[in-house]
């Protein structure tokens, strides 16, 4: 039998001493041979020898044949992120910043309210009180996304007009921020704020935000020739960094200011306009935008003014009008012709004006948005005529009616408009005796309006009525502004009017006084006789209530006792109530506000015999 | 005489995120000049996490996509750089290891400090509000102070968000994102 192998000595352990422990295993193992002896019995063939052999064990390697673990790889891998651009075009390069205007040489708005220096930091705990801001909208025909992102991402205008880059003269009043952000917006916009309401300064701030936005690079402004003074004027005060050229001279000059290159905004009278667009043909100077003030000009779609304007080349159009209905509610159809939002020579009805209105005609009455405002106090001054013009007034009408009724079927309305006319002139002043009861309320009104430093503005439709007035009032240095007077003579005397302590009193035509301009510093206005159109005398009489009117404004309409004053003073009354049905939330929809045929005829409780239309009677338009 | 050194004219770059249901992450950025008018907007599809990333980033998930994912890709696209990057949401601000410029947050009702705490985010004063940066890069505040002169001081700050948010909101309503 083989010996054994010793196997390792074990580690020592507690009571048991190394050799010991040796022995002791390898009895045990001795045993367990022993135990693993064959026990076999010897066969006579002696093969049994082998058997007492220890048996050799050997050992063969089987694969066991691990199964293969599934292993998932992942990497953070994410797909290229797309994106949408939208660059916007480079604004255009201003001068530098002008200097804040000097107080003397601030014009009419210098009684607006200053701007105020940046605030200090404001409180970052939340504690300071949201400013309202006036986002600009998308338009509702603005389509594409970039042209929608374009309005979305411009700033807050409170912001934008206090930045470094547009500083504006003085706060613009929060409507009038909405007026700017929705004018911006607008391809095709008609501003009819009531008059008085800034549209002028709301037309320049939206102008300078299209240069400072690269949305316009050429844009022609074209107003009736009196008011000329007035936008250069306004140029001036609200952006003096505009370049404003006003076309004039002769043919050549023209030409050449019509196509000169660099300029920005260029100032038209529509007069030019007619003439000079005819001139140039196919070949007319284009415009980034063109704007119509005293848009009703363009009423009537037929005339050439109106077919002028419609022909300039041009991608925006802006028209301005406090009047955008003098007559009829078809007159807007020509407005939005011009606008281009409806097709040429269409002809919408009253509900398709009124939808097309919610889009394209912004207009705010005072009542709306200038509660603070002084308010305005009309009051009719019912007269008795002198004994004088009364009896010249009976014996006039008297012959008047009996010459209309001797007239029979070929009467016609120019014959009794001529006896209106004639009658409202011995109701202003009895042209034999020179008496007047209006000049003497005049007087009377003018000595305590004088005496205390105010001024009043008399408007006349008659320019011999104002002359003659001149010479009656002449202790209280009247000045006269109407359509005689030359042009380059009227600016001189709105300057003297407004500076002049001593001048107490303008006295003015509708024809040439009526619009545009800023006389805020009046307190008083006459209407010495009315005019025909209730809208026009609010034109008038809005000369000083508007914005920057510090007091309120006392407005005497004269009216005649028992004369034909009487009769239309109704008829406007009722006018007026029908007009503010048309342009707020009445349903009226054919309705004339100046006084038709038979209107007029119904002065004399004669029956029109061609009643049907409109007799146009409006304010001529102004000496040249 | 010593001339004029005519300072570079700021650009501000107003990037923030909306989260879109169903659609997930979608990523604006404005650059505007110191005045707040825009001069580039760019924004992103719409980036939504599968169930996996959702659970492999876990709390991460956030700050990768909007600072790293749509961060960095605006940045690195912009036509207009911007040379400082102003957010209001904290997440976006992980951008700022992964670009070469400032990125700040502008956040309400935060402290100006000059304190070098560490892991305190320094902040300092921009316009109406107080900006913070990113804890790991401290010479942006010096860097952003140099410029900062040409932000007006009652610039609100927080407005350009609001401009971006309904941009974003009004492209996905266009589907132009899809």
């Amino acid at each position: 039998m083989d010996e054994l192998t010793p196997l390792p000595s074990a580690p020592a352990t507690a009571g048991l001493t190394t050799d010991s422990f040796d022995e002791q295993r390898q009895a045990e193992l001795r045993a367990a041979a022993e135990a693993l002896r064959a026990q076999v019995e010897i066969y006579s063939s002696g093969m049994n020898v082998a058997l007492n052999r220890f048996p050799k064990l050997r050992t063969v390697e089987v694969p066991v044949g691990v199964p293969e673990v599934p292993l998932v790889k992942w990497r953070p891998t994410w797909p290229r992120v797309k994106t949408v651009t939208l660059t916007f075009p480079a604004g255009f390069d201003f001068l530098p910043p002008p200097p804040p205007p000097k107080k003397e040489e601030s014009g009419a708005a210098a009684e607006l309210i200053p701007v105020k220096p940046p605030a200090a930091p404001a409180p970052v705990d939340g504690t300071a009180p949201p400013k309202k801001a006036t986002r600009i909208k998308p338009p509702a025909d603005a389509i594409s996304i970039e042209d929608r992102l374009f309005y979305l991402l411009q700033p807050p205008l409170e912001s934008w007009l206090k930045g470094q880059e547009l500083i504006m003269p003085f706060e613009p009043f929060p409507y009038q921020y909405e007026g700017i952000a929705w004018l911006f917006s607008q391809k095709a916009a008609l501003l009819a704020d009531e008059m008085g309401l800034g549209k002028t300064m709301q037309t320049i701030t939206a102008i300078r935000l299209l240069l400072r936005a690269g949305q316009a690079r050429r844009i022609l402004l074209v107003c009736p020739k009196p008011l000329i003074p007035n936008w250069q004027r306004e140029f001036k005060t609200w952006a003096e960094e505009i370049p404003v050229v006003t076309i004039e001279g002769d043919g050549a000059r023209r030409q050449m200011l019509w196509t000169m290159p660099g300029v920005t905004v260029l100032l038209a009278n529509y007069e030019l306009l007619v003439r000079d667009m005819e001139a140039f043909g196919e070949q007319a100077p284009q415009f980034d935008l063109a704007i119509l003030d005293e848009a009703q000009r363009i009423k009537n779609r037929d005339s050439r003014t109106a077919s002028t304007a419609r022909a300039i080349p041009r991608k925006r159009t802006w028209a301005l009008t406090g009047t955008p209905i003098e007559n009829r509610p078809e007159e807007l159809a020509s407005l939005y012709e011009f606008m281009e939002v409806i097709p040429p020579h269409a002809s919408p009805d009253v509900r398709q004006l009124s939808q097309l209105a919610k889009t394209f005609i912004l207009r705010r009455t005072k009542d709306l948005v200038m509660k603070d405002m002084p308010p305005r106090l009309d009051r009719d001054e019912f007269l008795d005529l002198s004994p004088a013009q009364r009896l010249a007034y009976d014996a006039a009408e008297k012959e008047g009616v009996v010459q209309l009724n001797e007239l029979g079927e070929s009467i016609s309305i120019q014959h009794v408009f001529e006896l209106v006319l004639r009658l409202k002139q011995i109701a202003n002043f009895d042209p034999l005796t020179g008496e007047s009861s209006k000049l003497e309320r005049v007087e009377a009104d003018m000595e305590e309006i004088a005496e205390c430093g105010g001024k009043a503005i008399l408007f006349s439709q008659w320019t011999g009525t104002i002359d003659w007035l001149q010479e009656k009032l002449a202790r209280f240095s009247p000045l006269v502004y109407h359509g005689k007077i030359p042009t380059p003579k009227r600016e001189p005397i709105l300057k003297k009017f407004k500076e002049d302590p001593k001048a107490s009193l303008l006295m003015m035509s509708y024809a040439t006084g009526a619009v545009g301009l800023n006389l805020q510093f009046a307190g008083y206005v006459f209407l010495y006789d009315r005019w025909w159109n209730p809208a026009i005398e609010d034109q008038a009489i809005n000369r000083a209530h508007r914005i920057g009117q510090k007091s309120k404004v006392i407005v005497t309409k004269f009216i005649s006792k028992d004369t034909i004053e009487e009769k239309i003073n109704r008829v406007l009354d009722e006018k007026r109530r029908l007009f503010a049905a048309v342009l707020g939330e009445g349903e009226e929809t054919n309705v004339s506000l100046s006084m038709n045929a038979s209107e007029i005829f119904g002065l004399f409780d004669l029956k029109a015999r061609n009643g049907k239309g409109t007799k146009s009677i409006k304010p001529q338009a102004p000496a040249a | 005489m010593t001339a004029n050194v005519k300072q570079e004219p700021l650009r501000l770059g107003f990037l923030t995120a909306i989260e879109i249901p169903e659609k997930g992450f979608v990523g604006g950025l404005l650059v505007t000049n110191h005045n707040g008018r825009p001069l580039e907007f760019q924004c992103t599809v719409p980036i939504k996490p599968n169930p996996t990333q959702e659970i492999l980033y876990g709390p991460t998930l956030s700050p990768f996509i909007l600072g790293e994912l749509i961060g960095t890709t605006l940045v690195e696209r912009a036509g207009v750089k911007p040379q400082l990057i102003l957010t209001d949401q904290a997440q976006i601000l992980e951008l700022r290891n992964h670009i070469d410029r400032p990125v700040a947050l502008v956040e309400a009702g935060a402290q100006e400090n000059a304190s070098s705490t560490p892991g305190a985010r320094k902040a300092i004063r921009l316009g109406r509000q107080v900006i913070q940066f990113h804890p790991a890069h401290d010479t942006d505040s010096a860097t952003v102070t140099r410029d900062s002169q040409q932000v007006p001081v009652d610039a609100d700050l927080q407005e350009p968000f609001e401009r971006v948010r309904e941009a974003l909101q009004e492209t996905m309503k266009s589907g132009a994102l899809r």
